[in-house]
């Protein structure tokens, strides 16, 4: 696993998927063996059998007597067939008609499809209709048969063969071409050369053509694969060249006939055919190399065969137990298994019955930090050192199954997008009344009416209806309100919830965050709130960790950090947050911090945040502990905290100011708080 | 979703149509007249030029493919230029043949592909490998030569199999079957290998999914997770594929019953295009067409009802 696809960000998991561009996919061509290798057997074929005329040793209907049907000898190094004739002086001689046939083939299906998706993906739907209709009754048109039947009329004349089987295969190519000339002509630099007045033909041929560069030649290569092959097919069965013209269907066929005498003169020919079609799918398969799946949620296979190992033979650190319901996190460090680290000794305590908030930027390690608490860390990344105290147990060094009894049943999880959080193939029904049979053992009845009593208590009216829908038929919001019912189906003790508001449209959002402030009131339950926002904190939170670059480097009460601030960092985002400016009072413009957060490999080994730091000085550069803090309980890593009283700088807004007064679960009521909660957003 | 199934119907029968009026042109193209191959060698100008005038060689293409079309629909495909017998009766006997061997290949490369590219996903590593080299392999390897490669090892040198011909189911079961074994096998690798590798990229598609994440933090077994929500979100392109390899089956098996010399309709194709048979490759390939779009349309309809997003609009 490369460092950049460690990273389990949606950002990255997009950007991997895209196609390859032009020279980047020439660089992994050149990078890939197989790739190298299949290029190269390409070009010698094509080489070897264009100059065929040239260097061949026999001519084609030289017949040698005294060796018929011969085996590799050095007269005739890949044998002789019934007639005496030499097997290499053929192959290659049968080439040229092949590949020029073929490649004329590959050329009318890229021509045919391409200006067809060009023109679908820059016209109006009705003509992409008209297109796309016309494309699938000639995807679904048997293309051999059609193929037999011309012949049938004109003869084996293979350029006009050849040409047919173009046009027929255009169809699937189009397929192919489309999708990814309409996803460009969505893009906003597209749209901008439109409105500059660029016509459409120009900018299909400017803008899109050239980011289609790479899929032209793939799909080229595998339409001259399978012309190849086909090809090869029709001169089997006597549809070919005729004899004595060598073609490789041809020559197969011939040798075919000597399987009880000869079974080599098999060989020759169909090694070369199988390893010239095998040298293109290689290229394409390079190339196109970018297309590939996002990383598995699940470990599977040696990926989780080695952290069961890893874990079996981490000797036993004994760990003294937790309260009951209280979670201790001590210096936990979670990193690419062989790669960096990604959070570095983070450590914090949630009581029963409060809620901390996790707040930073994006690639802080939040989110991470958010899912090493549930053991439910993308696979490949792992805790490394320090520990997850619940009750008895280390979660930092629990195995898969000591986590599923975990999951669910004590620790429960929402994530950050409620649309993407359910399968799309089941019922809401089927899914959350299965997650209540699993996690509390009860029969399908009472599970069912479980799912629906869920359903009223996380402010779903027509819980019955909703039930029988599936996750399309539904809302955002609504959707994480189910996703919050499914982690609330096994009556977890503390919930972790991964930035749950921040898919959700403000509205949304703040009816959100009065039910997870309702729940907590009601059951009893902690919660663990990943956020990004300030306004979602003062709302929520009763303590509060703030990370950057995978450290804690302010923690305290949300009343300390929120109102004096001590951290150059913390006093940044707050004036960066435009509700209320809560750190510095007077400021007319927003704030931004210069830069960003730091790629994990390259992190400082001082203050990771001193690059960015207006107050940073030559002394930032050494490593900086957790200082506690100037006022109140908690730490900052600082090493100027007492220096600079950034808390102290200016009156600190009293609290009450931004926090909503009322504190209870009125869906309606508009939390100033949480209203502007994607501005707060440092770094866009 | 009715709509839907109407939209699919529509296009099928227009497919088909398309394929007959193309089929017809071709015919008409050929150098070759009716009236030359069913009079035979050594037949005067004259009878050829009669034999032409009575079927109506000469009228109008639209008023002969009108005719054509009409009494297709009733059921009358016209006799054989080479042999007389009726078109439609040859190709009903000859039709078993080329189902059983079509559906065995299709069912031999779905369930091959389907295990081996959940295996890989699933498994990763050296099974991945493995598997990754034989989708290689299966797609590259063209099934004539893959045919006589088998014939070679289980026909020549172990005579485990017969290595051509065909047995009747009513003759014996037994011989029907092991007549079939090889040229399914040929036919079904390649297919194998497409929709292993569909399997593989769209478990692993699946497996890439946030809801996973859900599914385990409400404790979901990791074995349902994988053959539960994992398959079942990977069958609509596994479906997909299955139906796009079918429409190469009919072509494909062309050259294994030539391969095997297997009395079906793939052989006689390619003996009537030879023979320009007119009225015996028009009906031939229209039927197969036909029997191509029926089993695409039930395979799209199955992934239209696999889909919950078309099934509920």
């Amino acid at each position: 696993m490369s460092d950049t696809a460690a990273f389990p960000t949606r950002s990255s998991q997009r950007a991997s998927r895209r196609p390859l561009q032009a020279p980047q996919a020439l660089r992994t061509l050149l990078r890939s063996p197989l790739g190298m290798l299949g290029l190269a057997w390409l070009v010698v074929i094509v080489v070897a059998s264009l100059t065929a005329p040239l260097w061949l040793p026999y001519p084609i209907e030289y017949q040698d007597f005294s060796a018929v049907l011969a085996g590799p000898s050095a007269a005739h190094l890949l044998g002789t067939d019934e007639l005496g004739r030499d097997v290499l002086s053929r192959i290659f001689a049968a080439g040229a008609g092949s590949l020029i046939t073929t490649f004329l083939a590959a050329v009318v299906a890229i021509g045919v499809a391409l200006p067809l998706a060009l023109i679908a993906a820059a016209s109006s739907a009705r003509i992409e209709t008209i297109i796309n209709r016309v494309t699938e009754i000639a995807m679904s048109i048997p293309a051999l048969v059609i193929i037999i039947a011309v012949i049938g009329a004109v003869g084996t004349n293979l350029y006009l063969v050849m040409t047919c089987l173009g046009l027929l295969i255009a169809g699937g190519i189009y397929r192919v071409f489309v999708g990814q000339a309409k996803s460009l002509q969505s893009q906003l630099y597209v749209d901008a050369a439109e409105v500059d007045g660029l016509r459409p033909a120009m900018v299909s041929i400017r803008h899109i053509l050239p980011n289609m560069a790479t899929t032209i030649f793939v799909q080229f290569v595998l339409v001259f694969a399978i012309g190849l092959m086909l090809q090869a097919g029709l001169a089997f069965i006597g549809f070919g060249p005729q004899p004595p013209e060598p073609s490789w269907g041809g020559l197969i066929q011939s040798a075919s006939k000597q399987i009880y005498v000869h079974p080599w003169l098999m060989v020759p020919t169909g090694l070369v055919l199988v390893f010239t079609v095998l040298g293109a799918n290689a290229v394409a398969d390079t190339l196109a190399g970018g297309q590939g799946a996002p990383p598995s949620q699940v470990a599977l296979g040696p990926e989780a065969r080695r952290r069961r190992r890893e874990l079996k033979a981490a000797a036993p650190v004994a760990v003294e137990s937790a309260p009951e319901g209280m979670l201790i996190v001590k210096g936990l460090t979670i990193g690419v298994d062989d790669g960096p680290e990604l959070v570095s000794s983070v450590s914090f305590e949630v009581a029963p019955g409060t809620v901390l908030g996790v707040v930073g930027e994006s690639g802080c390690g939040k989110t991470l930090t958010a899912l090493s608490l549930v053991g439910l860390l993308p696979p490949g990344v792992n805790p490394r050192e320090g520990s997850i105290r619940w009750g008895a147990r280390d979660l930092a060094r629990l195995d898969e199954s000591g986590l599923a009894a975990i999951r669910g049943r004590e620790i429960g999880f929402v994530g950050q997008e409620p649309m993407r959080a359910l399968d799309p193939m089941f019922t809401i029904g089927y899914q959350l009344a299965g997650a209540v049979r699993r996690l509390r053992g009860v029969g399908k009845a009472d599970a069912r009416a479980e799912a629906a009593s869920l359903l009223g208590k996380v402010g779903i009216v027509d819980a019955e209806r909703v039930l029988r829908s599936y996750p399309h038929q539904i809302s955002g919001g609504m959707a994480q309100r189910v996703a919050i019912a499914l982690a609330l189906a096994g009556r977890p003790k503390l919930l972790i919830a991964d930035e749950p508001t921040t898919a959700l449209d403000v509205t949304v959002q703040a009816e959100i965050l009065s039910l997870l402030r309702g729940l907590v009131a009601e059951t009893g339950m902690s919660m663990v709130m990943v956020t990004h926002d300030f306004g979602v904190v003062a709302d929520i939170c009763d303590e509060v960790v703030v990370m950057y670059a995978g450290q804690v480097i302010e923690s305290g009460t949300v009343h300390d950090v929120l109102g004096a601030a001590e951290h150059p960092y913390t006093t940044a985002l707050l004036a960066a947050d435009p509700h209320a400016g809560l750190g510095v009072v007077g400021q007319e413009r927003l704030a931004s911090i210069p830069g960003q957060v730091p790629q994990p490999r390259d992190w400082p080994t001082g203050c990771r945040f001193a690059d960015r730091c207006a107050f940073a000085q030559p002394q930032c550069v050494v490593p900086v502990p957790l200082i506690a803090r100037d006022r109140g309980d908690g730490g900052v890593r600082c090493v100027r905290v007492h220096e600079l009283q950034l808390g102290r700088l200016d009156d600190p807004v009293p609290l009450d100011a931004a926090t909503p007064v009322d504190g209870g679960a009125d869906p309606t009521a508009p939390t100033t708080a949480a209203a502007p909660a994607r501005n707060g957003k440092v770094r866009s | 979703m009715i709509l839907f199934v109407i939209k699919r119907f529509a296009l099928a029968v227009t497919t088909v149509f398309v394929v007959s009026v193309l089929v017809f042109l071709l015919v008409h193209a050929g150098d070759t007249t009716p009236g030359v191959v069913a009079v035979g060698i050594g037949g005067t100008q004259e009878q050829i030029e009669a034999y032409n005038e009575q079927i109506g060689w000469y009228d109008p293409l639209i008023v002969q493919y009108l005719a054509w079309l009409g009494s297709a629909l009733t059921g009358d495909l016209g006799t054989s230029l080479t042999n007389g017998s009726d078109v439609l009766d040859e190709i009903l006997r000859r039709f078993p043949v080329t189902a059983s061997l079509a559906f065995g290949a299709t069912v031999v490369s779905s369930v091959l592909g389907v295990v081996l590219g959940v295996t890989a996903a699933v498994r990763r590593g050296l099974a991945d490998r493995l598997v990754s080299v034989f989708a290689g392999m299966g797609a590259a390897v063209p099934a004539f030569w893959l045919g006589i490669v088998l014939v070679f090892v289980f026909a020549v040198q172990s005579s485990l199999l017969p290595a051509t011909g065909y047995v009747r189911f009513e003759d014996s079961p037994s011989g029907w079957f092991s007549s079939l074994v090889l040229p399914v096998l040929t036919l079904a690798i390649g297919g194998a290998a497409f929709i292993a590798r569909q399997t593989r990229a769209s478990m692993l598609e699946a497996l890439g999914q946030e809801y996973i994440r859900t599914l385990r933090a409400t404790a979901m077994p990791t074995w349902r997770i994988l053959y539960v929500h994992a398959l079942r979100s990977a069958s609509l392109p596994i479906v997909a594929s299955i139906a796009l390899q079918f429409i190469a089956l009919f072509g494909g098996s062309i050259i294994v019953e030539v391969l095997f010399a297997l009395p079906g309709l793939g052989v006689a194709v390619q003996g009537a295009v030879g023979q320009a048979d007119a009225p015996a490759v028009q009906g031939i390939v229209v039927v197969a067409t036909l029997v191509v779009v029926v089993v695409n349309l039930l395979l799209e309809l199955t992934n239209s009802f696999l889909d919950p997003k078309l099934r509920t609009s």
